[in-house]
């Protein structure tokens, strides 16, 4: 598709990727290929399956009673849809972040950061506080938390919060991140910070993030998918789809004549 | 750490016995296997109910529901007296705690201050949280002499044409009965009529009083009637409790198995006598008449709780999809 | 008059009705515990908590075994019914589409609806008839049927309430389920399940009912679970009906007793939560109902 691309290594790939609740086909067929240490965003009208998209990536939509995906989502190279592949061990190894920040309620900043690697097993303190450390200064929140580790998660504000939320997942260094409108329910001033944030993380990761915020994703992604009710309309460069897309669907969309 | 050193592990960890998916399907196995057992308890429960009392089904049959003589000694035992004084005394504490409870859950809801409404709603519960020995040993020694000296009197004085207000009263009877069973079920009903009264958008209310209705006709208008099947369900559900009430009511309604039209007299119902003789009975028939009356007032509780949970339910789907 | 003078008039005395009911609702409460601190509480000293009770005529005398029998069998009940009563709960808020968890709902709709003397025959059945004694076994048992509905109950509402991203948060790291059930939803909301878990207990404390044929009562302190055992409850009752003045007043103390301990576990219990659980568990059903309508409503 694009020169730039065929270079770089793949982290994930989905191919012909589709996804159900009960008889609502949701998600129809898609085939993306994501380049390492990129940002990817995808677009497209409310209940265009986006989210749906983004869950299937680490299999949890599947949790949702009467959800069920098929198709082939290659993670560094290994189907993470293989027979073989525990989902809850796969879900170890991507990292995810929600729309509305969800730190633990019952859980201090620190244990929050932590728990997954607490899964894995490491319990030695030492090394947990250096986690949580490098995380949260990674997350852009360890000066504002250095000094009150543990204070409950939720005693943060909102785009706090969801820092904590980007820390908690990178805790065990996952190849890929997960962001399901990450700044949707945040006021501008902490959209903005998550938005730098993003930038800085892309040196590490690959993101993918889902928006409804087009001049974010123009901000912000390397490359854009766009969606309109479960299918892949286009895939590319963000600086194409958003100044010279190919399809008609895509221009009525980025121009705000359609959704 | 930098991405090279992402490493992937996608199928199971061998430090664990099971895989996550089986740990995931015991834990819901177990969890299925609790819900079963609580569902066998309450199917051997009407299993054992019925066996008990089969001797008594087959000595007696319809008749037992039918007649009302009632002899532990002779062995002839007919339950239509028990039937009647649960459903009389039930009867009459609706009439009561209903119309009582809906305005309590009127003003709590809709009058009064935030706070004061709090700490009324708190009181109220306070009274479901006596137990009903309480209400028994108050009822015995506070109400009926109560109602032998002052409301029974003023009722025959002043409804006395009527035959149920005829007769003297001993302060222990269906009367007495009643009013206790009244006082326990007003709670029940006052906090659900609340929360049914709660789900009334504001925004009617507020359309209501923006046509000139006064508070009175608002409520009338706005909560009240758009409420009604809830109330019903809640006021339903108030009766099923007053039915299978035991303790306060055995304590105060006399314990006479005879049907009298004056709710004066002393009466009995079926959780009373289960309650004054099932410890003390021998013989194999009187134990299976008495698990006989268990089993009628099981049937009765269950439709009754049956309808209201229907009622709610109704209700409830009615205000989902509004 | 003019009919809008009419109409504020009908305001007026509804008003007034109003202020009258939740009065006359109230009245009972208040005659009630100043009845029983007038009677009850004069008649408590020390022994009533330190002896057994002495033979009729004689001075003295106390409840002990009473109030250690109703602690003992209430405890029966709760180690019985708490876990299974959570499970099902946990069963009910995680896993409630299925047709199990719809026919476990019904079940426990029932279990609360059905009086709580049928309880009593069915563990006198179950227990009592085959070991050929009335016990503590039983009491307890059938104490434990009390607690069940109420505990499951309170469970799944408290676990409904818990937004459904926090457990895809715990299902996006990699937990497993059954520990984002418990590591994280349960352990979260600890405090709440314990109230609802508290009032179930105060509730069963005061059951007079399924206790009269199956831990019978006993005049005696008793700690065999085989035999007979004296409650509170029970105790209250064999006294009330009895002709004696002196044991009447032991009933009234017993009844301030036991009224204590159970609005003391009743109230404490809500405190420990927080204000806003005052309104007891209406106020959760209603924010619950009122997501519901949200969700439908978008």
């Amino acid at each position: 598709m694009n020169e730039k691309q065929t270079e770089q290594k793949v982290t994930l790939a989905t191919k012909d990727l589709h996804a159900w609740f009960d008889d609502f086909h949701a998600v129809k067929g898609i085939s993306v290929e994501y380049p390492e240490k990129t940002i990817n965003a995808v677009i497209g009208p409310s209940g265009c399956g986006k989210s749906t998209y983004l869950r299937c990536l680490n299999r949890i939509h599947e949790e949702v009673p009467g959800a069920k995906a098929s198709g082939e989502v290659s993670l560094l190279g290994q189907n993470i849809y293989a027979p073989h592949v525990d989902p809850v061990e796969l879900r170890r190894n991507i990292g995810m972040v929600f729309q509305k920040p969800n730190p633990f309620p019952n859980m201090t900043i620190f244990e929050n950061v932590v728990i997954g690697l607490k899964l894995q097993g490491y319990s030695k303190k030492s090394y947990l506080l250096e986690v949580a450390e490098h995380c949260l200064k990674k997350a852009a929140l360890w000066e504002e938390v250095k000094d009150k580790l543990n204070r409950p998660g939720t005693s943060l504000s909102g785009g706090q919060q969801q820092r904590l939320c980007i820390a908690r997942a990178l805790a065990v260094n996952p190849p890929v991140l997960l962001m399901d409108e990450p700044t949707s329910a945040l006021d501008p001033i902490a959209s903005a910070k998550i938005e730098e944030l993003m930038t800085e993380l892309k040196k590490e990761f690959t993101v993918i993030v889902v928006t409804h915020n087009m001049q974010q994703a123009a901000r912000i992604a390397d490359y854009t998918s766009f969606l309109v009710l479960g299918e892949l309309i286009e895939h590319g460069l963000s600086s194409q789809i958003f100044t010279n897309p190919k399809e008609q669907k895509t221009e009525d969309y980025v121009t705000g004549r359609f959704g | 750490m930098n991405s090279s050193s992402h490493k992937l592990q996608l199928s199971g960890d061998k430090k664990y016995l099971l895989s996550f998916k089986s740990q995931d399907s015991l834990s819901k196995l177990l969890l299925r296997s609790v819900a079963w057992t609580v569902i066998g308890l309450l199917t051997i429960m009407i299993i054992l109910l019925t066996r008990e009392s089969f001797i008594a089904i087959e000595e007696f049959g319809l008749e037992f529901i039918t007649t009302s003589y009632w002899n532990p000694v002779l062995e002839e035992f007919g339950g239509l007296a028990f039937i009647y004084g649960t459903l009389v005394t039930s009867f009459i504490a609706i009439l009561l705690a209903a119309p009582l409870s809906i305005l309590v859950a009127l003003f709590i809801q809709e009058v009064c201050p935030d706070w004061i409404g709090k700490t009324l709603g708190l009181l109220v519960e306070m009274i479901a949280a006596i137990p009903s020995i309480v209400f028994g040993l108050w009822g015995l020694f506070f109400l009926a002499p109560i109602v032998r000296e002052y409301i029974a009197p003023f009722l025959r004085q002043t409804f006395g044409f009527l035959p149920i207000f005829q007769g003297p009263s001993f302060g222990i009877g269906v009367l007495t009965a009643s009013i206790i069973l009244a006082i326990m079920i007003v709670p029940t009903i006052t906090s659900l009529c609340r929360e049914v009264f709660k789900v009334v958008p504001s925004h009617q209310r507020e359309a209501a009083l923006a046509l000139g209705a006064t508070r009175f006709e608002m409520m009338k208008i706005a909560v009240f009637s758009p409420s009604l099947s809830g109330i019903i369900g809640a006021s339903v559900l108030g009766l099923g409790r007053a039915l299978g009430e035991t303790m306060a009511v055995a304590m105060v309604i006399g314990n006479s198995p005879a049907i009298v039209a004056s709710i004066f007299a002393p009466g009995a119902t079926l959780a009373s006598v289960i309650a004054n003789e099932y410890a003390e009975s021998t013989s194999d028939m009187h134990v299976a008449a008495l698990c006989l009356i268990g089993l009628v007032l099981f049937v009765i509780t269950f439709i009754v709780n049956f309808i209201a949970r229907g009622v709610i339910w109704h209700y409830t789907r009615k205000q989902g999809n509004r | 008059m003019s009919y809008l003078q009419y109409r504020k008039l009908k305001n007026i005395l509804f008003l007034g009705s109003l202020y009258m009911s939740a009065l006359i609702a109230l009245l009972p409460l208040f005659l009630i515990l100043q009845y029983l601190i007038l009677k009850g509480a004069t008649s408590l000293n020390l022994d009533f908590f330190l002896h057994d009770p002495s033979p009729v005529g004689e001075a003295g005398g106390g409840m002990r075994h009473a109030i250690v029998g109703t602690l003992y069998m209430v405890g029966i009940g709760s180690l019985i019914s708490v876990p299974i009563g959570l499970l099902c709960g946990i069963y009910l808020a995680e896993f409630g589409r299925g047709k199990t968890a719809k026919i476990l709902r019904f079940t426990i709709d029932m279990l609360t609806g059905i009086p709580s003397i049928i309880i009593g025959i069915f563990a006198y059945i179950l227990i009592v008839a085959p070991l050929q004694s009335f016990s503590a076994l039983a009491g307890g048992f059938a104490l434990s049927i009390i607690i069940l509905p109420i505990v499951t109950r309170s469970t799944e509402e408290i676990l409904k309430l818990v937004p459904t991203h926090i457990r895809e948060a715990g299902l996006a790291l990699g937990l497993p389920r059954w520990r984002v059930i418990f590591q994280i939803i349960v352990k979260g909301n600890f405090k709440s399940l314990i109230t609802g878990i508290m009032l179930a207990v105060s509730r069963a404390a005061g059951e007079t009912a399924p206790l009269l044929f199956t831990a019978f009562g006993n005049m005696y302190l008793n700690f065999q679970i085989s035999e007979p055992m004296a409650s509170l409850p029970v105790q209250i009752y064999t006294y009330a009906i009895s002709p004696f003045d002196q044991w009447q007043e032991q009933a009234w103390a017993a009844a301030f007793v036991l009224i204590t301990i159970v609005l003391g576990i009743n109230l404490v219990s809500r405190a420990l939560v927080n204000n806003k659980m005052i309104i007891g568990q209406s106020k959760r059903v209603i924010n619950h109902t009122r997501l519901i309508r949200k969700k439908k409503g978008n």
